[in-house]
């Protein structure tokens, strides 16, 4: 005999401004085996749990229908309320009135208190099915992979390490340090970036629990939360790492110039070189699509092997895939800068003395290809009028809709920097929609640049044109005078925004991380799970989730690591019981819902009926995670989700539909 | 009514204010955030005062009465760069010309200058007669010097295509 306990919530007035939720419980009272029906102002708050514990042992409920937000937001934490009362917490069915009724009908709350109904009609139908159920518990590698070496990476990893889990450190490039490498300085205190980064890469490289793979990419993720496989691809070098000193003899030797990335192409290294001053490891790689070596002719050049003391070029070298086990994953691949020459009227790409403001990054710093002065790319002469343009391809819907976040920030600290920089003789104007100076710290340092006289032009010009003598100029109509002004500029800095990886599209499919609107990785939930990916072991940190300035870089990155080291500090994992199971008699072995596991949680077994071997599906219990894919797919209905077969599912569209077809019959 | 503008004591208009959002295809135009781009580039704003952020503005408050009334609207030259370049696709041009259309409903006076531009229009088939252009240098040559083809009026006929779409409008 089943006993049914409902359990309406208020949520304040969230739900009771607009459904009538006593009605809602006096209806409930005329269900099928209910016993008891309560509604409460807050019901996920200690009374509120501790009236349904009571009734539980009081009652002998054996169902529990809450009638409540989200099951996103509190069905955890009814489980845990209703497990300690001593029933199987399998045994709950959440109600969504909120998010499916009461917030979206805020216009029609007689409507609304009848789909409130008709919903927790269909909760009872469904209750009446549940079975319960047991947690999983698997053990769980102690290790970490961390993908993308940025700050972000870099603090996740430290900080994992120093909690005494093993970290795979994984970064694309030849040495870590990312975007926050390339800064001169960083904002708003203008603290040198190297000298508060260079120590921490270091840390890394130096860490006994954490292994750096550079110029290696993630080629393979399998398995599931706790027991991830990995297969990580490490490029050659063409030298061989533990010879190479960092002596940067070859670079003098070598004859092949190309672009050099991390000074934004603005100046030339060789073929071969190391990636940065700051580069860890401070080793040399070869750049194979340019080396004469590797790319026409094993006989040609070869005068870096020549010039190398420590014998160290190996044009042989090949690449090399490494496995590892590791209990969870953090991503942390970063962003790029948004490429302004898509945005054609203001000139970039066209005009040599309009650059993004990664660009300005590199002239100004000590490291970089003018060693730290500033100078136009044109005529190498130290500019008379600077020019800010900001919000270049954010807050554009023909590019990007967000705002950047960094954007007027870097743009006040570089006009600091240049003012610096060149003296009082420099004439430097911001040209800004809106400025977003909302961090601790930072309004103060946009009252810094206005006491700088730095002058800020409240709106953006239409398009850039070059001068016969090719100066720059253009019209831009100031909100401030009404006026429309001609400025004239020797240097324009356009407020290039952050935005997706180009190459997120793969990362994503990789680890299975869907991504928002926006491009980004999305996290599972906006406010309540921002570290966390929908994949449960797989967290977020840094500026793939979303735009990102560096203080906000690294505590995302240390709350990501927490989460990893909370999750499998005990060595340990529970996992939800809701899995697929196979119905053998049904199955017919057509292998589509292997096909479509995403999990790779399905294999095919064979055994020999009558005679004849045959092949049935069979669920690899620790690797499926629920989703219901295969079950939705099977053409014979061999495979059912727990918790959510069709007879459960069924029931509930049967109870929807009954009293909407009595009522029309009326 | 919550706003006033105190230097004509005009109310918003909300009506009329629909009225022209009815004429546009989407509603972009509340999405403007003034970022001044169409003002800075408009090709009427130099000669003749023409601010499409303003007029965009003015719609989005609701100061819409003066507007099809008003000169301004006749200025634009539809040259689209505001179309092109909006970030937020809220395209003054449009505007201004669902005013225009709503200043001929209400049968407001239309600048002279403009009527006889239409004029030539719908005589020549030609928004431009003149067979002499000015350089970069300010010299007036001759078409023929620059090598660029003679004007030429088109073929018999066009009249009867304008008086279609018209009357089809």
């Amino acid at each position: 005999m089943t006993r049914i306990g409902i359990y309406v919530c208020h949520c304040g007035l969230n739900i009771a401004g607009v459904v009538d939720v006593e009605k809602v419980a006096e209806y409930a009272k005329g269900l099928p085996d209910v016993v008891v029906t309560k509604h409460y102002t807050y019901m996920c708050s200690d009374p509120g749990q501790r009236m349904i514990q009571e009734d539980i042992k009081a009652q002998k409920l054996d169902r529990i229908v809450i009638a409540t937000c989200s099951p996103r937001m509190h069905e955890e934490t009814f489980r845990r309320a209703v497990a300690e009362a001593g029933l199987n917490p399998y045994l709950t069915e959440i109600v969504n009135l909120r998010e499916q009724v009461s917030w979206p009908h805020t216009d029609e709350p007689e409507k609304a208190t009848e789909k409130a109904k008709a919903l927790v009609r269909m909760g009872v139908a469904r209750a009446r099915l549940l079975e319960p159920l047991e947690k999983r518990k698997v053990t769980v590698e102690k290790s970490v992979l961390v993908v993308g070496g940025g700050i972000a990476g870099i603090q996740a990893s430290l900080d994992l390490a120093d909690a005494g889990f093993k970290v795979y450190l994984v970064e694309k490039a030849p040495s870590i340090g990312g975007r926050m490498a390339q800064l001169d300085k960083t904002f708003p205190t203008l603290d040198c970036s190297a000298c508060i980064l260079t120590p921490k890469m270091v840390d890394v490289a130096k860490h006994q629990n954490i292994t750096l793979l550079t110029n290696a990419e993630v080629t393979g993720v399998k398995g599931f939360v706790g027991n991830y496989e990995v297969s990580i691809l490490k490029k050659p070098r063409y030298l061989d790492v533990v010879r190479c000193v960092g002596c940067e003899v070859c670079t003098k030797v070598c004859p092949v110039k190309v672009p050099d990335k991390f000074n934004e192409n603005l100046s030339e290294k060789r073929a071969i070189s190391i990636y940065s001053p700051q580069a860890v490891p401070k080793i040399a790689t070869i750049d194979p699509d340019y080396c004469l070596r590797l790319k026409y002719n094993k006989g040609v050049c070869g005068k870096c092997q020549d010039a190398c003391e420590a014998k160290a070029i190996n044009f042989e070298q090949q690449p090399e895939t490494i496995q590892a086990k590791v209990g969870g994953i953090v991503l942390a691949v970063g962003s790029e800068v948004f490429d302004a020459s898509k945005m054609a009227e203001l000139g970039y790409g066209r005009f040599k003395n309009v650059i993004s403001n990664i660009e300005f990054e590199r002239i100004s710093d000590a490291s970089g290809p003018t060693g730290g002065k500033i100078l136009t790319p044109k005529d190498g002469k130290p500019p008379r009028t600077i020019v800010f343009i900001q919000c270049v391809g954010s807050r554009d819907k023909r590019f990007h809709e967000y705002c950047c976040r960094v954007g007027c920030m870097a743009t006040l600290k570089q006009a600091i920097l240049a003012r610096e920089k060149i003296s009082e003789n420099v004439k430097i104007y911001v040209c800004f929609i809106d400025l977003r100076a909302f961090g601790k710290g930072y309004d103060e340092f946009y009252t810094r640049a206005r006491d700088m006289d730095i002058d800020f032009i409240a709106g953006l010009p239409s398009e850039i044109h070059s001068a016969p003598d090719g100066s720059l100029y253009f019209d831009v109509y100031d909100k401030g005078t009404n006026k429309l002004l001609e400025m004239h500029a020797d240097l324009v800095v356009l407020g290039t925004g952050l935005v997706p990886n180009s190459d997120l599209g793969n990362i994503s499919a990789l680890f299975h991380a869907s991504r928002s609107a926006d491009g980004f990785l999305l996290e599972a939930h906006p406010k309540l799970r921002p570290l966390e990916t929908a994949m449960a072991g797989i967290f977020l940190a840094g500026a793939c989730q979303g735009p990102k300035d560096i203080p906000d870089t690294v505590a995302q990155a240390s709350g990501a690591a927490a989460k990893a080291i909370d999750l499998l500090s005990s060595g340990e994992i529970e996992l939800e019981p809701l899995k697929a199971v196979v119905d053998k008699d049904l199955c017919s072995g057509c292998r589509i819902c292997e096909s479509t596991c995403p999990f790779i949680a399905i294999e095919m077994k064979s055994e020999i009926v009558n005679g004849n071997e045959t092949f049935r599906a069979e669920v690899i219990e620790a690797m499926c995670q629920g989703c219901g894919l295969c079950s939705s797919a099977c053409p014979t209905g061999a495979i059912t989700i727990q918790q959510y077969s069709n007879k459960q599912v069924l029931t509930q569209v049967e109870a929807a539909l009954t009293e909407a077809c009595a009522e029309g019959g009326k | 009514m919550s706003l006033v503008d105190l230097m004509t004591m005009a109310k918003p208009n909300l009506e009329s204010r629909e009225k022209i959002l009815a004429k546009l295809r989407g509603r972009e135009l509340v999405n403007c955030f003034q970022c001044i781009k169409c003002t800075s580039g408009c090709t009427a704003l130099k000669l003749l005062e023409l601010k499409p952020h303003e007029i965009i503005k003015l719609v989005n408050l609701g100061f819409v009465d003066e507007l099809p009334s008003s000169d301004i609207i006749w200025t634009c030259v539809t040259c689209l760069k505001c179309v092109q370049r909006c970030p937020q696709k809220a395209s003054p041009y449009h505007v201004i010309m669902a005013l225009r259309n709503l200043a001929v409903e209400r049968e407001a006076k239309v600048p002279e200058g403009y009527l006889k531009a239409v004029s030539q229009i719908l005589e020549t088939g030609l928004a431009e007669t003149a067979q002499k252009v000015v350089t970069g240098e300010m010299e007036t040559v001759d078409r023929v010097c620059l090598k660029l083809p003679k004007i030429i009026s088109p073929k018999e006929g066009f009249q009867a295509v304008f008086m279609k779409t018209m009357e089809e409008k």
